[in-house]
């Protein structure tokens, strides 16, 4: 009987597992022309965020290829486990991808350790700017202080109290950057509002960062902004609160159309295509590389739904102009 | 500034944030409390709090019904503790191992049906915050107290429910001795076996209501892995509040309310690193619980299954 | 119903109950085997045996506990069945286990009222419950305080709970499992008064127990069981103490062994002024000197918790020294480590021989090399060897006449004096030169006591010092070469053999010099 009981436990185990891995991870034989890439992810593909980010990327890419046959994408999202992800990311190395992409920067010291066993096979991961000297391991990263400068003017434009809160997750890497670059945006606008920052120390405690954002909005703000995939707890409080939101990553109008003005975008098959040009030319890694506004590796998307629009897009697009050209320059702390 | 943890707002802020973010914790750990009172350890608990979260989000969201949507929860729960009792009681499987287990289950398949029924983010129009005519328009108290809504005051009102139930009634009775000398209560007659799927079932069903509790009343969205921990959390406040509805409540409460004192110290800029101002809620209940000596053990049988001796 | 028929509780009585053709099995052991049994309401009918003859498996039946495969229960002469504890209770049988049923945690009226039907439906009715319990403890004489918290009674007030518990779920036939094992001599005598009581308002009792001079004390009839089976039964007036041992072990006993001649040698164990704490951080030895030679046994006696387990715990190693010299064969070994302490030929036969002595979810072949695992033919290199490993226990078993299925059985399931031989057979067949034997037939039935008071003597005979520490004057007295007697953590006197009596010893366990 006892018996049954590990098997159950096994068994529901066993279904972590397979759902991890997603629908798409079925690896067939490939043609000697398909290119072939596996991500690895730390959450959902749909998240809104930071991983839907590259899948959306690499689908772009998909379809610019030719279709799944001449690209095919496997995946494994929810990998918040880093020991889950290494095992992962040796899996499709074993298995021939051209391209193992280990999207999150906590996976670095994994990859560092699994690269070098298999050198024909290309790896990239990010965001960073290392590629600790290996010959394939690519780095790629965003300048996301770039699309946190354009929502930061936009809403010292448009706040009326100004207060603006912030909700990240840890004060690192990419969330780092974005924050940063979006109090710079909105000092340069307006030198005397006021910036409150609230990193929650998690990723995925949506709770959290609802309650963020409520204690944001009682401490007078009417502008939010935020970033990493707890946020879509803050954006429901925005909306109730009626309160402004500036997204990141991805397209969070979706969520809470009336009150998101503009959302930064990844456009990750900027990077991706160099990367994919390198390998098939023969240079399986050691560049980095970035998405900014300039190579459309960014792009501020303005909410065609919001009340603000009319105003928001035109300034936005100044903004981004003066970025590119050089006339504004973002100085982080 | 310090000095501006200080003013009205703040302090209504902080109390009224607490009492919220109390809320999934309450429901689950008052459903552990009965179980661990019984003798059994349910480390499920995260598990029936995502798949309680996603069916109350998934069943609002198609038929627009709270109530359906609450129900589904529910059930979803009671289902859960139905598998976890036939593991834990007539398997007398090992309940920290099958635990996680419970849990992995819940985080997988409510992940997996969120991809194949929903596939991205959505949001539903939750429970609405219930004004208490007058007393919600008392100053501050008003906000803190009398302007929630349904699931919050159901979790403060479950306290009480749960001490009267464990204390006072013949039920109650059975689960505490149940927990503490089964052979004992099985020599008298009350059925071991039958008093710990009452509340392994208990428990799977108020873990549900937690799950539903942020899915449909505090935040109205559901996403992947969205309770984050708070199912372990919700087991470790039982042992805070020494296997009592009122401690915890306080653990639930502290826990909760400088998390929400650590969100307003980021927002007012002191300066605080924010690493540690996450660590606060930890540390302190950690504080908290080894400066405050407690003799209570645990119930002696707990985690252990009932087999009569041979 | 005539009133007579009444028990004072208000229920009627048991007139007869009979138990027909039992039969019970288990894996690898015949339990019962056609057994029958009666009592009749106003009698004490009392059920003897070894340990392991099957009385214990023969009340659970009765109560329910256990399903015979064979046999039927007539309760006044009609045929029952009684499937659970419920049906039992329900047909007014009680039963006080020998490890008490009761919940620490809860308090008297609690653990009184778990499992009835309340007056109050759903809700508790402890108020109720706790001037009932008042009520009968009133009627039976028994003094307990329905809000005390089991934790904080005494083990002979636990028991009373327990007899309340039966009475109020009106119990007209009480079954007491070895109620005595547990009490000191004054709360024997407590019960004894209660017993009596209960059996002149006309209850029926059944007491089980191995200990002789009680079943003569307190039952009407006895019946004696062996291996599972009946081995007849007989009023208590017309049977000695001498007969019913024989029906017990199914042979004469011979309660004072033959101690023979043996010459005394040099001195192996020497203790010089040793202090040592207890558990409760109180003084635990108080400068203990003794000396034990070759071919000799000294015996220790005194009332438990004056010093015995603390003089064999640091005698080996077990216990921190914090004053004086242990010297074993002329060298210091004062706060040595265990293992060092017994690699020279030292033995220990522990106290707690379930807790210390053994691992209880071993096999009885990996309980006999516990000591010397680490030694050839055990092991070699830090690999088991496994044929040396069985052969060994194959030997033992037969040696000690360990009655176990097979060498591969978890000590667990064997019985108290299976445990004990075992414990046995491991320490004393290294032949060691030092043994220190703590209550070594405690809880024992007279056959296993037999047994191991004779192996003590053998290895006196073959030249080992040995310390028996005991409380049980008639085995001191009938194994001893001399006689220490420990109080409050001091040797009192050490009295030779010849010259000691229960009267002058009595005396120094007191803390009186004669």
């Amino acid at each position: 009987m006892k018996k049954f009981a590990w098997l159950l436990t096994l068994v529901l185990a066993l279904s972590l597992v397979l759902s991890a891995c997603g629908a798409g991870a079925t690896p067939t034989p490939a043609p000697v022309e398909k290119f072939r890439v596996a991500v690895v992810m730390p959450s959902a593909i749909n998240d809104l965020a930071f991983s839907q980010s590259m899948y959306d990327a690499l689908v772009r890419v998909q379809k610019d290829m030719g279709g799944p046959d001449k690209f095919e994408i496997v995946y494994s999202e929810n990998m918040f486990v880093v020991d889950d992800a290494a095992a992962a990311i040796r899996d499709y190395a074993t298995k021939g991808y051209d391209l193992v992409i280990a999207h999150g920067s906590q996976y670095g010291s994994s990859l560092q350790e699994i690269a070098p066993d298999f050198p024909d096979t290309s790896f990239a991961w990010g965001t960073t700017v290392d590629t600790f000297g290996l010959p394939n391991v690519f780095a790629y990263e965003a300048a996301s202080q770039e699309g946190g400068y354009v929502n930061g003017v936009l809403a010292a434009a448009l706040t009326n109290t100004d207060v603006i809160g912030v909700i990240g997750p840890i004060e690192t890497g990419d969330a780092k950057l974005y924050v940063d670059g979006f109090k710079a945006g909105v000092l340069s606008a307006k030198p005397g509002a006021q910036v409150n920052v609230n990193y929650i120390g998690s990723f995925s405690d949506t709770a959290l960062a609802a309650e963020a954002a409520t204690t944001h909005i009682a401490a007078g703000a009417d502008i939010l902004t935020g970033t990493a995939q707890m946020v879509v707890g803050a954006i429901g409080k925005a909306e109730e609160a009626n309160v402004l939101w500036f997204g990141t990553q991805s397209n969070q109008s979706s969520l809470a159309p009336k009150i998101v003005v503009a959302s930064q975008v990844y456009h990750w098959e900027v990077v991706l295509k160099q990367m994919i040009d390198l390998i098939q030319g023969g240079t399986l890694g050691g560049q980095s590389f970035t998405a900014n506004l300039a190579n459309g590796g960014e792009v501020i998307e303005v909410n065609p739904d919001s009340n603000v629009f009319d105003y928001a897009k035109p300034l936005a697009e100044d903004t981004v102009k003066g970025i590119i050209d050089g006339s504004i320059k973002i100085t982080l702390p | 500034m310090i000095s501006d943890l200080f003013s009205v707002t703040v302090l209504v802020g902080i109390l009224a944030s607490g009492i919220r973010l109390a809320t999934p914790y309450l429901y689950a750990a008052i459903g552990e409390t009965f179980s661990q009172r019984s003798g059994v350890l349910n480390l499920g608990v995260e598990g029936q709090m995502l798949l309680g979260a996603f069916a109350a989000f998934y069943v609002t969201l198609t038929t627009g019904n709270l109530w359906l949507g609450l129900m589904t929860a529910m059930l979803v729960g009671a289902l859960m503790g139905l598998a976890m009792a036939y593991v834990t009681v007539n398997l007398q499987a090992q309940q920290g191992i099958s635990g996680i287990g419970f849990y992995l289950f819940g985080l997988g398949m409510s992940d997996l049906l969120f991809q194949k029924l929903m596939g991205t983010v959505e949001t539903v129009k939750g429970f609405p915050k219930i004004h208490i005519p007058g007393l919600s328009d008392i100053p501050g108290i008003g906000e803190i107290f009398f302007s929630q809504n349904i699931l919050v005051y159901g979790a403060y009102l479950l306290v009480p429910i749960a001490w009267f139930v464990l204390n006072k009634t013949t039920l109650g009775l059975k689960i505490r001795s149940v927990g503490e000398n089964p052979d004992a209560a099985d020599s008298l007659g009350v059925n071991v076996g039958r008093i710990r799927y009452f509340t392994i079932i208990l428990g799977g069903i108020l873990s549900g209501v937690a799950g539903a509790s942020l899915s449909i009343a505090l935040l109205n969205v559901f996403q992947q892995n969205m309770t984050s921990g708070q199912g372990f959390i919700a087991v470790a406040l039982v042992y805070f509040g020494a296997w009592r509805p009122t401690g915890v409540l306080g653990g639930a409460l502290l826990f909760s309310l400088i998390n929400a004192l650590q969100l307003w110290v980021q927002v007012l800029n002191i300066p605080v690193p924010s690493e540690i101002a996450v660590m606060m809620p930890y540390v302190l209940t950690i504080l908290v619980l080894v400066t405050s000596v407690s003799k209570v053990r645990a119930p002696s049988a707990l985690s252990k299954p009932f087999e009569r001796e041979n | 119903m005539t009133e007579s028929n009444k028990l004072p509780s208000g229920r009627s009585r048991i007139d007869s109950l009979e138990m027909r053709g039992i039969t019970k099995r288990f894996p690898g052991v015949l339990a019962n085997y056609k057994v029958d049994f009666d009592v009749k309401s106003g009698e004490v009918h009392a059920l003897l045996g070894v340990n392991g003859a099957g009385k214990s498996t023969l009340m659970k039946i009765l109560y329910g506990l256990y399903h015979p495969d064979e046999g039927e229960i007539l309760l006044n002469g009609k045929p029952v069945t009684i499937s659970s504890p419920k049906d039992s209770i329900h047909l007014g049988i009680g039963m006080i286990h020998q490890h008490f049923m009761l919940v620490q945690t809860l308090t008297v009226a609690e653990n009184v009222a778990l499992g009835l039907p309340s007056s109050r439906g759903a809700l508790t009715d402890l108020d109720r419950v706790s001037k009932r319990i008042l009520e009968l403890a009133d009627i039976y004489n028994l003094k307990i305080d329905p809000s005390a918290y089991i934790w904080q009674l005494s083990v002979g007030q636990q028991q009373r709970v327990e007899i309340i518990k039966a009475l109020y779920r009106g119990a007209a036939l009480l079954i007491l499992d070895e109620p005595t094992a547990v009490l000191t001599p004054q709360e024997v005598d407590e019960l004894f008064v209660i017993m009596r009581q209960m059996v002149k308002d006309g209850h029926a009792l059944i007491f089980i127990s191995h200990k002789l001079h009680e079943v003569v004390e307190i039952s009407h009839r006895v019946t004696v069981l062996r291996d599972g089976r009946k081995i007849g039964t007989r009023l208590t007036s017309e049977t000695t103490k001498q007969d019913l041992a024989n029906w017990m072990v199914g042979r004469e006993v011979g309660f004072v062994p033959d101690r023979g001649k043996v010459e005394i040698g040099e001195i192996r164990l020497k203790l010089e002024r040793v202090v040592c704490g207890s558990d409760r951080g109180t003084p635990g030895l108080r400068g203990v000197s003794l000396d034990v030679h070759s071919g000799e046994i000294l015996g220790v006696a005194g009332v438990s918790g004056n010093g015995q387990r603390e003089l064999a715990e640091t005698i080996t190693g077990l216990r921190k020294v914090t004053g004086g010299k242990v010297f074993l064969e002329g060298k210091e070994i004062t706060n040595l480590a265990p293992g060092e302490i017994t690699d020279r030929m030292l033995s220990y036969i522990p106290e707690e021989r379930m807790r210390d002595g053994m691992i209880k979810d071993f096999t009885v072949a990996e309980n006999m090399i516990l000591r010397e695992h680490h030694k050839l033919p055990y092991s070699r290199y830090g690999f088991l060897n496994l044929r040396g490993i069985s052969k060994h226990a194959d030997d033992l078993i037969k040696q000690f006449r360990v009655k176990t299925p097979s060498q591969e059985t978890h000590a667990k399931n064997l019985s108290g004096g299976n445990i004990q031989k075992v414990v046995l057979a491991r320490e004393i067949s290294r032949n060691p030169h030092v043994i220190i034997a703590a209550q070594p037939t405690r809880g024992l039935d007279i056959g296993a006591t037999e047994y191991v008071r004779e192996q003590l003597l053998v290895e006196r005979r073959k030249g080992a010092a040995i310390m028996l520490i005991s409380e049980d004057l008639d085995e001191i007295l009938a194994l001893s070469d001399r006689i220490a007697v420990i109080y409050e953590g001091q040797i009192m006197d050490i009295v030779p053999r010849a010259t000691a009596t229960p009267e002058k010893l009595g005396l120094l366990m007191a803390g009186v010099h004669p």
